[in-house]
């Protein structure tokens, strides 16, 4: 169900009731949430992953991005951590892991309504869906212990500090938490089921050279626990079974992307991207987009672009929350925090 | 248009990117591949899962590597159907006929 963070109270009938609901928890939301605190508006984001920083967080967290503006290089879970920091001064209402399946929109208002039932409402809703609501591939086998041992995220390698990790994966996902685990863990094993990997020559170079134990090609037989989880089976091509204890097993074998259900919702799409106009608005009334989600031929999609779409979104969607706001805030540097 | 297979996949029948590709945009004809090109979201996460180094850029590819760009729009112009996932539509079984008709052993060119 829905995460609290900001420890919101609901007195309304809704679920959630905010000036602004952001679809969509990656980097452009994130900066959405903090832009619509500077403006003065409640916020929440809704994410279908239960974890924040969309694509970037999911996709690249150890890669080092380059084309942020203000960093000269940043990880991506640190450009996400950073995003989080800063939306926190807007005390967003975080509902994580619910996928919103469903938009109507009113006159005053607009509704949205996620999978777990929960019902947000907003005075404006902000489409950053990137390129969809994201799933993690699941483990062919195990599933009954994910969040019991069984991880498709390490956004802290700090917490499996003297834990005996086996990762799972051939991507770069799979690479960089295998490396980035070893120096914290007690012991860490990559399990590929084929002697390629399929991540960067740099990354593979760094995991061949540091002590991770790589294990190919063998797949996960068997997850083994009681409530939490206590070790793996491991078969090799050959048809060999190994053992092996395990706290922690980080399944990243990639997520599936779906903007399935915000298709269903009326908004005008341009070729494969929600059609906005110079403000960020939609075909539907009260509602934006900004990011990967929305486009127009000539769009560039950058995360840097992300970001200043959701602050033009945010600014016109300023006047429909509260009457009589101007579209241009001003400036940040007046407001001393 | 983001990311554009090449002629390295030609009869390389390695399907490693489809694994990688989060938007299942992959789709499989008879002696290779093609990333559809509405469908691709450009993140480029097959480039580095192919093992033979058959994906670019389509604003990389190298000037004997160009008309493969031509050959993914025409490829999907062909076959309309293959669309919304590749995972759903199965093996094409056939190719565009630049790639049927290319001299097999490899990477000739």
């Amino acid at each position: 169900m829905s995460a609290d963070v900001a420890g919101t109270v609901d007195t309304t009938g809704f679920d959630v009731d905010v000036d602004l609901v952001v679809v969509g928890g990656g980097p452009v939301g994130l900066y959405a949430a903090y832009y619509a605190g500077f403006r003065g508006m409640s916020v929440a984001v809704v994410d279908a992953l239960d974890h924040l920083g969309g694509q970037t967080a999911a996709m690249y967290p150890e890669k080092q991005v380059f084309d942020v503006a203000g960093y000269a290089a940043v990880k991506g879970q640190h450009l996400v951590d950073a995003l989080v920091e800063q939306a926190e001064s807007a005390k967003p209402h975080y509902v994580l892991g619910e996928q919103v399946v469903d938009l109507v929109t009113g006159p005053d208002h607009a509704l949205l309504t996620t999978a777990a039932g929960t019902v947000l409402r907003g005075r404006a809703v902000l489409l950053a869906a990137g390129i969809g609501s994201f799933a993690p591939r699941p483990l062919p086998v195990g599933t009954e212990y994910v969040s019991r041992g069984v991880v498709h995220f390490v956004p802290r390698p700090s917490d499996y500090a003297g834990a005996d990790v086996v990762v799972v994966g051939g991507g770069d996902s799979a690479v960089d938490w295998a490396t980035t685990l070893e120096p914290v863990a007690r012991s860490v094993a990559l399990v590929h089921r084929r002697d390629a990997f399929r991540a960067h020559e740099a990354s593979v170079a760094r995991l061949r050279s540091s002590t991770v134990e790589v294990l190919t090609p063998y797949e996960v037989a068997e997850v083994h626990g009681d409530d939490v989880v206590t070790g793996v089976s491991l078969a090799h091509e050959s048809g060999t079974v190994v053992r092996r204890d395990a706290d922690v097993v980080v399944a990243a074998l990639g997520f599936k992307a779906d903007l399935g259900p915000l298709k269903r919702w009326g908004v005008d799409l341009d070729r494969r991207q929600v059609a906005v106009d110079r403000a960020q608005r939609t075909s539907l009334p009260r509602v934006f987009a900004a990011g990967d989600c929305c486009g127009h031929p000539d769009k560039v999609t950058l995360i840097s672009v992300g970001f200043g779409e959701a602050a033009t979104a945010v600014n016109h969607a300023a006047p429909l929350v509260h009457e009589g706001a101007a579209v241009t805030p001003g400036h940040s540097s007046d407001d001393q925090h | 248009m983001a990311y554009v297979i090449t002629e390295a996949c030609i009869d390389a029948a390695d399907k490693a990117c489809r694994e990688e590709c989060p938007v299942d945009c992959i789709y499989e004809g008879d002696r290779m591949l093609y990333i559809h090109p509405d469908e691709c979201v450009d993140c480029g996460k097959c480039v580095t899962a192919c093992p033979n180094g058959a994906i670019a850029s389509e604003y990389k590819l190298t000037a004997e590597l160009e008309q493969f760009k031509d050959v993914a729009v025409e490829f999907f112009e062909t076959f309309p159907h293959a669309e919304g996932g590749a995972e759903d539509i199965g093996p094409l079984g056939a190719d565009h006929p630049v790639v049927a008709s290319w001299p097999s052993g490899g990477a000739a060119g």
